[in-house]
């Protein structure tokens, strides 16, 4: 498989602006052959949204999914500011 | 003691209904308000904001926010800004509040911010049109939260940021990227006023804790970085009490 020198950037560029999906905050890494996506989103259907879009788009590239969701318990700790 | 909760980069919408609000039902047993930090909503459309209204709006305690990029996303910060005041939500752009808290005044003061970079790596007024309005709006945010900031009389002052004011807090992001996240004039309108904290978010990979080259201390509560619901914070502390009431 042939991997475009600028493949993270134009997934990068996906992310942020497909109108499903507006994600800045995915990291997006080479691992041999393999893309490496990163970071935490608000629901699993936007994790399965991104997966499904980076597919349609680059249904070359094989991808790893390490996204996660962000917890939303409550704190049991307080900081003191001073 | 006045305790503040604060989060930022919830980025409501239909789907996201319902996860926060369990442990945002605590937070009158919690902090005495809970700030958010931008990037209420994923494209900024009214219907979005209604989502975040629903989930955020009518806790118990005072709800203050400003709005993030994401919120700016469809070009309808107003219509935003209008659905979030409807429903009881204070947004504050270029703006401050006063609360009135167990015979303490806690002021804040926020805006949305803008990038720039810091020193040694930050963009200069100069050159073609499109690079001076990059640091023009920049400087017009900062200079607007000082006037903000400066505006309020109270026992704690609040910063309230969407991006960063110090780069201590993106420590994780990559560098190349820092002067898209914040700038250093933001820290320095802080420091011009005697302002307690300063929060901010919108660096998702970025790290919790820095301090404004004046030494205000600065906290990045993008949902990422805190991975909880909300922080609490004390300020104007008689005593340090580390458990929070109501704490599992």
């Amino acid at each position: 498989m042939t991997i475009d020198t600028d493949l993270e950037a134009e997934i990068q560029r996906l992310l942020a602006e497909h109108d499903r999906i507006a994600e800045q905050g995915i990291t997006v890494q080479r691992r041999d052959h393999l893309i490496v996506l990163g970071g935490e989103v608000e629901s699993a259907q936007r994790r399965d949204e991104i997966c499904q879009q980076i597919t349609t788009h680059f249904p070359d590239v094989q991808i790893t999914c390490d996204i996660g969701i962000t917890r939303t318990q409550a704190p049991s700790e307080v900081e003191e500011i001073s | 003691m006045i305790r503040i909760a604060a989060v930022g980069d919830v980025h409501v919408d239909k789907d996201v209904v319902g996860r926060y609000r369990p442990a945002l039902e605590e937070l009158p047993d919690r902090a005495d308000a809970l700030l958010v930090a931008g990037d209420l909503t994923r494209h900024g459309t009214p219907e979005e904001a209604r989502c975040f209204a629903k989930e955020f709006g009518g806790l118990g305690v005072p709800v203050v926010v400003c709005l993030g990029n994401h919120d700016h996303q469809s070009d309808q910060q107003e219509q935003v800004t209008e659905v979030l005041t409807d429903a009881g939500i204070t947004v504050l752009e270029s703006a401050a509040t006063v609360l009135e808290i167990r015979g303490h005044r806690l002021g804040i003061a926020g805006t949305k911010g803008f990038g720039g970079g810091f020193a040694g790596a930050c963009a200069s007024n100069f050159g073609e049109r499109e690079m001076k309005d990059f640091v023009g709006t920049a400087e017009r945010y900062a200079e607007a939260l000082e006037t903000a900031l400066k505006s309020v009389e109270c026992d704690a002052l609040v910063a309230l940021t969407h991006y960063s004011p110090v780069p201590e807090t993106l420590v994780g992001e990559p560098l190349e990227i820092y002067a898209f996240l914040g700038c250093y004039q933001l820290g320095r309108a802080i420091d011009a006023a005697p302002t307690a904290l300063a929060l901010h978010g919108h660096a998702h990979h970025g790290s919790e804790r820095g301090r404004t080259p004046g030494g205000v201390p600065v906290r990045n509560v993008a949902h990422p970085v805190i991975k909880q619901a909300y922080n609490v914070y004390q300020l104007l502390s008689d005593e340090v009490d580390a458990t929070l009431v109501g704490a599992n």
